[in-house]
């Protein structure tokens, strides 16, 4: 994935849009106070500066979907591992709630479930039940207890490839398809001709904590 | 065919059925559900719904998936030109607006007399039958005495088909007082554009062509409309051509545009007209204007060219604006010499008492650089051409209902250019000038929240004798009903509408109901043809034969765009595209040019019984007058509209809630942003409770210490504040309009929202 900050307007339609397609439970302001709320996708604000001087950046923070996930490293229950094609993902049922891979993630992109069962408000019958071909899927039922985190999107990717659609052209991730300023663009990093590879030939970008050696898979192109 | 080949096919047949039960219901689910699913899991029925959003007045053509019955995603439609097919995150919030478990069921009837702020109205469900014989009743006494004016109709935001046929109700029945929310919005954007060319609109930009956007207090990113167009064309001018716009932000706030942008300007607030004479100055004085098009096509360059020499050396509005001579002479450079480029102007530059000079003066700007009605500069909205309705029945009694003077004075000496004066209203209803309201209908507004001084519109409407709110939830201005009606939200309804200026071609969506209403409500259209019908004579005649329900008004009035089976099927129509260099026919002045000198303004003030000067036509600074001493109240207050703040007078919806401020990375709260070094001076920290208290009023809130703000100035975010409705609005956060007072622009009558001096305490 590539997110152009020149292009992001900080409208958060990826967040909102994320919320919607993956079922992802709405917070309260007792969860924000305790930064326990759900977000898969999340918008967040850097600032830098003093008046006038000031700088803020804003940053859509997917899961990063590193190649060495310290998330996958630390799991001890192999809950969190990472596809063939990339796509860092937490089966639920493998779960067991110790939150390691939360304290693990150097991008805070990690959600646990604190929600109690009952609170069957982001009930969603319409959703796919679990799918254990391509590991667990939680809905429609959320699972209370574990941790939860952005998938890309993998259910749209399946069933692109299924269809064979392209994935990235035809096919993206819910924020990809929601922002409307077009910043995120999606795809095969390893495919030369695809968006993403241009963009990042044809740009300088970073990606977060590099130093960390994640090799994360979320590419930012700067001002 | 033998008894055994029969069994067999028999046999085949049965389970092709069975499973193809199965698969009917599995599009995206599993074929068999897993244990434990309840019935009905998996997608038994999918479909996308072509409609429109209305969270705000850009009105974006969507899409919506409806699975099982349920709507459970929004898209944008990519046959929409004005966004390119794209919505912003308020469309999201749809869903949430639809399924608000605190949405109104039912006709609701007052059973507590006593109005009041936290007075519980004791709410009794009702008939719609019984609510529409009462409402009918009143209105026909009223206007059986001959009253008729005494009706005040009072506008939100609504879709365009419910504000088409409230005036045209308001026509029939004879007042002359249909109030929108428009006074609240940009009008002085308006005024100043009207002085110019004569259109009173809001001005439209060619921002996919554009080079250079000089923006004076407008919030592109976050609420100027058409808001999904401004961040697809964001994304579009900055990478996706060959050459990047510069984007340039006047504003005391670093706001998320100016953060985006690429220079920040914090001027001192409500100067910007002086910046702008000042940005003139360098362009005439270095002969950097387009003389092709000030000669050809515009009048009064001469006068408006020695105001700005004489009055305007940068050097001199340095100490009015706070902005060096140096950035101002860069900024006017690039400006006339990165062209195509417009200077665009907003609230934060011309809701002040001498707005609308402001905005004529920013204005200006764009004709000196000759990007009136060119690509990439200002252009002239086409509408689209909706059927034409009958001329209304009328009777003595509506004629003369309309001939009296409005309750908001409009083109009246006190406000001589204006066409709503919404905050005026209240007082107007509080000392019965120029007559009392006896009866008040509000559809889908909520002043008691979102006009300054808003405790007047809790006294206002606590003495209207009889008012009826129409709205899909309960509010703070609802509170005061004698009778609600409960209407759809916009995924349950019938309506066409279009988008404010912006695009340049018309185009217009309709929404169709996404789902079977889940309540027992109406659309607002079809609640005004239920009362006219009651009302019958000439008011039932005129609303006779133009649909008779929501549904046939949409097709009614698009009947000449296109044909109803593809407007259904795609969602919207696109006119025909743009063409520039109208110059001939865009001009609605004395000179039929583009006036520096606004003869427009002469004529009106000639009417209304204003005297002139030489300053009065021409575009000038005037300095700010504040409400509240400065010693007092050594801060001044400004509010912004974050984003998520929907407008449709709730803000119930826990995704907007939970993402309210993106800048702050924070939700469910709005704060007093107070720059450092202020902060420190008062000793206030980050996170302290803080009174901002103003000469009218005082609130209690959380200080948030902040460097994009101007030292002089403190802003609250506008949404919140909520007291009177819903479990994830009610008790957050602050309503900056309660300590808000009250002043208007002096032409326009918009309402003054920065110029409230405060001062800021530990509480």
């Amino acid at each position: 994935m590539v997110i152009d900050l020149d292009k992001c307007t900080g409208c958060q339609s990826c967040a909102v849009a994320c919320k919607a397609e993956n079922n992802v439970p709405y917070g309260s302001p007792e969860e924000h106070e305790r930064r326990t709320a759900p977000f898969w996708h999340k918008v967040i604000a850097v600032s830098h500066g003093e008046y006038p001087a000031v700088s803020i950046d804003l940053i859509p923070m997917p899961c990063m979907h590193c190649d060495d996930a310290p998330c996958v490293t630390v799991c001890p229950a192999k809950a969190t591992y990472r596809r063939e094609d990339g796509i860092v993902i937490q089966d639920f049922r493998r779960c067991i709630g110790c939150k390691y891979c939360i304290i693990a993630c150097p991008y805070g992109v990690r959600s646990f479930n604190y929600k109690e069962p009952e609170e069957r408000e982001y009930h969603r019958p319409d959703l796919p039940p679990d799918r254990a071909d391509r590991g667990v899927w939680p809905f429609p039922h959320r699972v209370h207890g574990v941790v939860e985190k952005c998938t890309f999107c993998f259910h749209r990717i399946d069933q692109a490839i299924k269809d064979g659609k392209k994935v990235g052209e035809e096919v993206v991730p819910a924020c990809a398809e929601a922002c409307p300023a077009r910043a995120i663009s999606f795809g095969d990093l390893d495919d030369s001709e695809s968006q993403v590879a241009r963009l990042l030939a044809s740009r300088q970008w970073l990606r977060l904590r590099e130093e960390m050696g994640t090799s994360p898979k979320v590419f930012y192109l700067p001002k | 065919m033998n008894r055994r080949t029969f069994i067999k096919i028999l046999g085949l047949t049965g389970v092709a059925v069975f499973a193809s039960r199965f698969l009917n219901r599995s599009v995206l689910g599993s074929i068999f559900p897993s244990p434990g699913t309840p019935e009905g899991e998996g997608v038994a029925s999918e479909k996308w719904v072509p409609t429109s959003c209305l969270n705000c007045a850009t009105r974006c053509a969507t899409r919506v998936r409806v699975v099982n019955g349920r709507a459970v995603k929004v898209t944008g439609n990519s046959l929409s030109k004005v966004s390119e097919g794209e919505n912003c995150a308020r469309a999201h919030i749809g869903l949430q607006v639809l399924y608000d478990p605190g949405r109104i069921t039912t006709p609701l009837k007052r059973t507590n007399p006593k109005k009041g702020r936290g007075v519980d109205p004791e709410w009794a469900h009702v008939s719609w039958d019984e609510a529409l014989s009462e409402v009918s009743e009143r209105l026909k006494t009223l206007r059986g005495k001959g009253q008729p004016h005494q009706l005040l109709l009072l506008t939100g935001l609504n879709t365009v088909s419910a504000e088409d046929i409230v005036s045209r109700f308001a026509d029939a029945y004879g007042t002359p007082n249909v109030i929108s929310a428009d006074g609240l919005g940009n009008e002085a954007d308006k005024a100043g554009e009207w002085m110019a060319d004569g259109h009173y609109t809001q001005s439209a930009y060619d921002l996919a062509q554009t080079n250079y956007i000089l923006s004076f207090g407008v919030s592109i990113l976050e609420s100027y409309k058409p808001l999904a167009r401004s961040l697809r064309m964001w994304g579009k001018i900055r990478r996706e051509r060959p050459n990047r716009a510069k984007v340039v932000v006047v504003d005391p706030r670093y706001s998320v545009t100016a953060l985006r942008a690429d220079q920040w300007l914090p001027i001192n607030p409500g100067t910007d007209s002086a910046l702008a004479m000042a940005i003139a100055h360098v362009i005439i004085s270095e002969g950097l204007y387009d003389s092709d098009f000030v000669e050809r096509w515009t009048a009064g360059f001469d006068e408006y060219k020695s105001l700005v020499l004489r009055d305007y050396a940068p050097e001199r509005v340095v100490a009015i604006t706070g902005i060096s001579a140096d950035t101002i002479r860069q900024v006017a450079r690039e400006f006339a010499q990165t062209r195509p480029a417009i200077a665009w102007r907003g609230r934060g530059a011309t809701s002040w008492p001498d707005g609308s000079y402001c905005s004529y003066a920013i204005f200006c700007l764009n004709a000196l650089v000759g990007s009136i009605d060119i690509p990439g500069g200002v252009i002239y909205q086409d509408n689209p051409e909706y059927k034409a309705m009958p001329e209304p029945a009328e009777d003595n009694i509506a004629r003369e209902g309309k001939a009296k003077p409005r309750l908001d004075f409009r083109r009246t000496y006190r406000f001589p250019v204006a066409e709503v004066v919404t905050n005026q209203v209240a007082d107007s209803v509080l000392n019965d000038e120029p007559y009392p309201v006896q009866v008040a209908m509000g559809f889908n507004c909520n002043y008691n929240m979102s006009a300054p001084g808003a405790w007047r519109w809790d006294e206002a409407l606590g003495k209207v004798p009889y008012y009826v709110h129409i709205a899909p939830f309960i509010s703070e201005m609802a509170e005061y009903a004698d009778i609600i009606l409960p209407a759809h939200t916009f995924m349950e309804e019938w309506a066409y509408d279009h988008s404010p200026p912006g695009s340049g071609f018309a185009e217009v969506r309709i929404k169709q109901p996404v789902v079977k209403p889940l309540y027992d409500t109406r659309s607002c259209v079809d609640i005004v043809f239920e009362i006219a019908g009651r009302l019958g004579g000439t008011v039932g005649q005129s609303l006779s034969g133009i649909g008779d329900d929501a549904q046939g008004f949409v097709r009614y009035r698009t009947a000449a765009l296109t044909s109803w089976e593809k407007l259904l099927e795609q969602g919207v129509w696109v006119g025909p595209d743009y063409k520039y260099y109208k110059y001939a026919d865009i001009f609605y002045t004395p000179s039929g040019k583009f006036e520096f000198r606004s003869g427009n303004l002469e004529a009106l003030l000639d009417e209304t019984g204003q005297g002139t000067n030489g300053l009065t036509c021409l575009p000038h600074y005037e300095e700010a007058e504040f409400l509240g001493d400065s010693s007092s109240y050594p801060l001044m207050l400004s509010t912004y509209q974050p984003l998520l703040n929907i407008e449709n007078g709730s803000q119930n919806y826990p995704w907007a809630q939970e993402m309210f401020l993106v800048m702050h990375g924070t939700g469910w709260t709005n704060f007093v942003e107070i720059n450092s070094r202020t902060a420190r001076s008062l000793d206030i920290g980050d996170g302290d409770m803080v009174w901002v208290e103003s000469p009218f009023n005082k609130i209690r809130a959380k200080a948030r210490v902040f460097e994009g703000i101007h030292p002089r100035v403190v802003s609250i975010a506008s949404g919140q504040g909520h007291y009177a409705y819903g479990r994830w609005s009610r008790g957050i956060g602050v309503n900056p309009n309660e300590i808000i007072g009250v002043d208007y622009d002096r032409l326009s009558g918009q309402a003054a929202f920065f110029n409230t001096r405060v001062r800021v305490y530990r509480a």
